[in-house]
């Protein structure tokens, strides 16, 4: 059972995440934001920044958890006393 | 300084360059080919493809002549808010990985409609695998596209004629070479994208005095005073946070249904190395696709204080111009080079997709017993024949390359993508509520884009209707609920029960999931569904507002 609730859960918030860290434009135009980062606006350059080193944090991040939630998910089948044989392929 | 007939003055040079790329992939094509001696080794590669090379090759089959040529273009046209559009599509690959990739690697899919087949059945593999092909064959029409543009700038050809001739050139390469040929081949033509992108993206700034040209891909920021000065409205957001809205659902969502990126998931070797190749795929396509913003930014600079004159018919080929202009010729030649790799490993991609659906999906599904040689055969004839539809599509092209590949997500939204969703992660999901989801929502999704009836749109404003992303904010949420609903009811009606296979679709989740046991209560959630079919519900009205565009 935690196992399963993880994984779902992991699924649900790391999906939400990557939208939203994707499409921080779409927040922008919602709450628009003046002012300057780095020599550019703050509502082009967030976006970018965000769409490539926001993303790119956050695929670390979900191939660590992700890894975490098979061996869980391993060791409650061979609680189990299941053979191994159905093993991930 | 005039508009004018843009190529280049010295072919020779242009094509010297070109022929010695297409030996090296043909090379490669050819020694990875003799290892493709089952299907298997055909579509993903043996599935034993190391993470680097899987994340490269995933980075090249997604970045597209549309990277290259096509968002510069757009650019130029929509300016910051076709920036903030494209952003959000290197959530591709990530979002497979996590959603359902994982999930169908396991299983030993050889693509999504594989799923599709055993979780719903025959039928509805069929159909999916029907609009696959469309969906393929529009986003391979953009590649076709693009690869006559470069070889009219390169030649200075008639665009008629570098479609054909090197459109069956490139139809040939790809179906002698399968996909082992091509996962190696898009990790080579990866890194020829990457330098031959950047680098003289490097040179152009430096050209046009900007400071930071050795790290093209964010330090531009000296040029932006100017920018402002003679084009104020450049970084205007310009459109309705519905417009940023409608972005999720056609492209975010839609990029989890494109048949070809999700094979790329496939030929990872194992759970853990397709993670890590998600992972270099975040970082590359993030370094590229950064570099192609300051391409379009520096291109629509140029015109604006620099006196570049580009005329709307030459907008696709934007970067090849900006090249011409500032950069020695041999220069061009090299980019002209990295534009046709990019098209080359997507469109490999694409057509290999259209090889799997028709020779694996369809044929193999109705005639389950015909020989593997026989079914390879009719992959390769698929492969072959799916590039000439898409060269004899490009005939008459659209306007912008790109509106045609962004059609295409659109529609594997609507008509794949809930289906792989929901069926992973609801076991009520049924044939009925997948067949109706995939045929209804198709049909609205086709209905309201500009290409069938042009006076059926939701928004009228041209380019947000042709790129889908007006008819996928209605589409696709119908998709979800038509899936969730009727399988919901179907489940519930006694005369129904002996076509349906409950007990196979339990345990095809479970198993796929990697558990060893059954439990009821998992991936069985009726609130989630419900939760699911609310939201999807308030997006399509939405959708059917005025967009006020």
């Amino acid at each position: 059972m935690k196992a399963y609730k993880k994984e779902v859960q992991f699924t649900i918030w790391m999906t939400a995440a990557f939208i939203l860290v994707g499409n921080v434009g779409l927040i922008f135009s919602i709450f628009p934001v003046d002012g300057m980062l780095f020599g550019f606006p703050v509502m082009y350059i967030v976006p970018i920044l965000m769409g490539w080193f926001g993303v790119f944090f956050l695929t670390i991040v979900a191939g660590k958890i992700g890894n975490r939630i098979d061996d869980e998910i391993d060791s409650e089948n061979d609680a189990l006393g299941v053979s191994d044989e159905a093993k991930d392929v | 300084m005039e508009a004018q007939n843009w190529q280049l003055s010295n072919p020779i040079l242009g094509l010297a360059v070109v022929g010695a790329t297409f030996v090296l992939f043909y090379v490669v094509g050819f020694l990875s080919n003799r290892k493709s001696a089952s299907a298997k080794d055909l579509y993903i590669g043996g599935g034993n493809v190391g993470a680097f090379t899987n994340g490269l090759a995933m980075a090249a089959t997604y970045m597209s002549l549309a990277t290259f040529l096509g968002i510069t273009a757009l650019i130029l046209q929509l300016q910051v808010p076709f920036i903030m559009l494209w952003i959000q599509l290197i959530l591709a690959i990530p979002l497979i990985t996590i959603i359902y990739g994982t999930s169908l690697r396991r299983m030993g899919a050889f693509s999504p409609t594989h799923f599709i087949r055993d979780r719903y059945g025959v039928t509805a593999s069929i159909i999916a695998a029907l609009f696959m092909i469309l969906v393929s064959i529009m986003y391979a029409l953009g590649q076709m596209i693009g690869i006559a543009i470069t070889f009219e700038t390169l030649l200075g050809i008639p665009y008629l004629t570098g479609l054909f001739v090197f459109g069956i050139i490139i139809v040939g390469y790809i179906t002698i070479g399968g996909m082992a040929g091509a996962t190696n081949n898009a990790a080579i033509q990866m890194v020829i994208i990457a330098l031959m992108f950047i680098l003289p993206l490097g040179a152009i700034m430096k050209a046009v005095g900007a400071t930071g040209w050795y790290f093209p891909p964010l330090f531009y920021s000296d040029m932006v005073p100017a920018m402002l000065e003679s084009l104020p409205t450049f970084f205007d957001y310009q459109f309705s946070p519905k417009w940023y809205f409608s972005i999720i659902p056609a492209l975010t969502i839609g990029a989890l249904g494109l048949p070809h990126l999700a094979m790329r998931v496939y030929t990872a070797s194992n759970l853990k190395s397709a993670r890590s190749a998600m992972v270099w795929f975040a970082f590359i396509l993030g370094l590229v696709f950064s570099a192609t913003y300051a391409m379009g930014f520096v291109g629509v600079y140029a015109t604006a204080t620099q006196g570049l004159v580009i005329s709307d018919g030459d907008a696709d080929k934007l970067t090849i111009i900006l090249n011409l202009v500032y950069n020695p010729e041999w220069v061009t030649a090299l980019v002209i080079a990295g534009a046709i790799s990019a098209g080359l490993s997507t469109l490999s991609g694409n057509l290999l997709a259209i090889g799997a659906l028709i020779s694996q999906d369809i044929i193999a599904t109705l005639k389950p017993n015909i020989p593997e040689r026989l079914s390879l055969r009719i992959g390769f004839i698929a492969i072959f024949a799916g590039g000439l539809v898409s060269i004899l599509l490009a005939i008459e092209p659209p306007a912008f390359l790109v509106v045609s590949i962004l059609w295409a997500f659109g529609l594997a939204g609507v008509t794949n993508a809930p289906l792989i969703i929901v069926g992973v992660w609801w076991k009520e999901a049924n044939k009925f509520g997948a067949i109706a989801a995939s045929v209804v929502g198709g049909a609205i999704y086709i209905i309201v884009s500009p290409f069938v009836f042009p006076s059926i749109v939701l928004t009228g404003h041209g380019v947000t209707d042709g790129m889908g992303l007006s008819g996928a904010m209605l589409a696709v949420p119908i998709s979800f609920i038509l899936l969730i609903v009727v399988s919901y009811i179907t489940n519930r009606m006694p005369g129904l029960q002996n076509k349906l296979t409950k007990q196979s679709d339990i345990e095809l989740i479970e198993r796929i999931h990697g558990w060893k046991d059954i439990k009821s209560y998992r991936y069985n959630s009726t609130i989630g569904a419900g939760v699911t079919v609310v939201v999807s519900a308030a997006i399509a009205i939405w959708a059917l507002m005025p967009w006020g565009m």
